[in-house]
């Protein structure tokens, strides 16, 4: 249950169990009730990718509102379908709100007799700052020591994608992914490390233009064993 | 928000010209119009070359900004809603104000007037050698997307008895990529502001960026760079120099 917890941080009712969700944009038909919450968030995304259609244009109307008030021209021909284009863009970069862990994982789960570390490291990964709203981007490293239950590999990879694409903190970010691996496979430990540049430090605010923020999750093994996490760290090490 | 206001009704009148940001970049100054301590600008006949841009008035002031800043803010949480997250979480209270002052904070080039940031820092030299001011990091953001560019600009030009304070080259590039921009008119302003301040022998722009919107998004390339240049004077018509150019900004 601890993932259903790290779950509904964001994309669905955040850091709280509620007991009446009531949403004014559309779906008002999903009140939560809290015995209900497990369940529902297997099955229920906090926003359909059907009713992103609809949802256009009030975001177009925003970004428009947004362009006049930063002093420009709307009616430029750079800026004319901006407002469309902008919301379209944004509605692709928070798309993870579509998606739940079960969709991608539920078939491509296999029983090995495999108890060795396995690693995918590298995997690119962009998402937006919650705050700010502008984004951060990095590689992600996962390892994780598998207890007769292997992922497909592509997987990993794809709970990155549908974590990292929503308004997020990369604290919450590396945890979430953890966590989803660890319900899913239930696995001896899971490892998994975030390096990422934030452009919301780098363009405005201290503006430090090298600096990269590293957070890491360790579960099970990996935090008992310090020989488990040392493979793990010199292996994701970038050569 | 009069003065914005004033300034859309003003906008419609010149819709032929408007491929250029930043309102007056160029443009006929409408006589009458004050933008507020505009001083120094003349009025000068119509004539609409983005040479005219480095007198151009601010078209936006702090005041502006301070007056605008509910209304991007209330435009932020509308879209903070419509992509269906909460805006009363913990996280994202105070995210619409940020956003919005984050987004101002992108587009402050249009606070600024290169004849503020150049005027003291002309020096009479007698130098005739190349000048390269290289690796000068530039953040952006795409018009079309609202998404960030961010790269790397290199300019170098050749002094005709004038050259330039260095750090005021890494300011105009700033004031012209803080804004909304597409990265070919990027390069030609720098370009053409340098021209129009020190009137050099030459002057040669390249700026090579990452754009957001085909990484993040669209095609998704991470690896892929766009490299545009500008070259004006001397550097477009003698190959020679331009390779000088070319060669020291690569090494």
């Amino acid at each position: 249950m601890e993932y259903q917890k790290a779950a509904e941080l964001n994309g669905l009712c955040n850091g709280k169990i509620v007991t009446e969700y009531l949403c004014r944009n559309g779906f008002s038909e999903l009140t939560v009730d809290a015995k209900k919450v497990a369940v529902q968030h297997k099955n229920e995304t906090s926003r359909k990718e059907a009713e992103d259609e609809s949802r256009l244009p009030a975001l177009e109307e925003a970004y428009t509102t947004i362009l006049r008030g930063l002093g420009e021209n709307t009616d430029r021909q750079g800026l004319l379908k901006t407002p469309l284009r902008a919301a379209k863009a944004m509605q692709f970069l928070t798309k993870g709100y579509h998606e739940t862990i079960y969709d991608v994982l539920n078939d491509a789960i296999f029983d090995e007799d495999h108890e060795e570390l396995v690693i995918v490291k590298d995997i690119d990964m962009f998402s937006l700052c919650e705050h700010h709203l502008v984004p951060f981007f990095g590689k992600v490293h996962i390892g994780y020591l598998p207890s007769k239950k292997v992922v497909g590999l592509s997987k990993l990879a794809r709970i990155v994608e549908i974590y990292s694409r929503r308004l997020q903190v990369q604290e919450r970010l590396t945890k979430q992914i953890a966590m989803a691996i660890s319900e899913a496979l239930q696995p001896v430990g899971v490892a998994v490390v975030i390096e990422a540049a934030h452009m919301c430090m780098v363009m405005r605010g201290v503006q430090k233009m090298n600096s990269r923020t590293v957070t890491s999750a360790m579960l099970g093994a990996f935090r008992e064993d310090p020989k488990a996490r040392e493979e793990f760290l010199a292996l994701t090490k970038s050569a | 928000m009069e003065r914005s206001k004033q300034k859309q009704m003003n906008e419609s009148e010149n819709e032929a010209d408007s491929a250029i940001n930043g309102h007056f970049d160029g443009r006929v100054k409408i006589p009458g119009w004050s933008a507020g301590g505009a001083a120094g600008t003349p009025s000068t006949a119509p004539s609409s070359s983005v040479m005219e841009s480095w007198r151009e008035e601010r078209t936006r002031s702090l005041e502006d900004n301070e007056l605008s800043l509910p209304s991007i803010a209330a435009a932020y949480t509308t879209i903070l809603r419509g992509l269906g997250e909460d805006p009363q979480r913990q996280g994202l209270l105070k995210t619409p104000w940020r956003a919005a002052t984050a987004m101002q904070f992108f587009t402050k080039g249009y606070q600024e007037k290169i004849i503020d940031v150049l005027n003291d820092a002309i020096f009479d030299e007698d130098h005739d050698e190349m000048v390269i001011v290289k690796d000068i990091d530039m953040f952006s953001m795409c018009e079309h997307h609202l998404v960030p560019i961010f790269g790397r600009v290199h300019i170098g030009y050749l002094p005709n008895k004038r050259v330039l304070g260095l750090s005021k080259l890494a300011r105009i590039v700033e004031i012209y990529s803080r804004r909304l921009q597409v990265q070919e008119r990027l390069t030609k302003q720098i370009a053409v502001a340098i021209t129009e301040a020190l009137q050099p022998a030459g002057v040669g722009v390249v700026v090579e960026a990452t754009h957001m919107c085909m990484v993040m998004r669209g095609v998704q390339k991470m690896n892929s760079k766009t490299v545009t240049s500008t070259m004006l004077g001397v550097f477009r018509e003698d190959p020679k120099t331009r390779d000088e150019f070319l060669t020291l900004i690569r090494s």
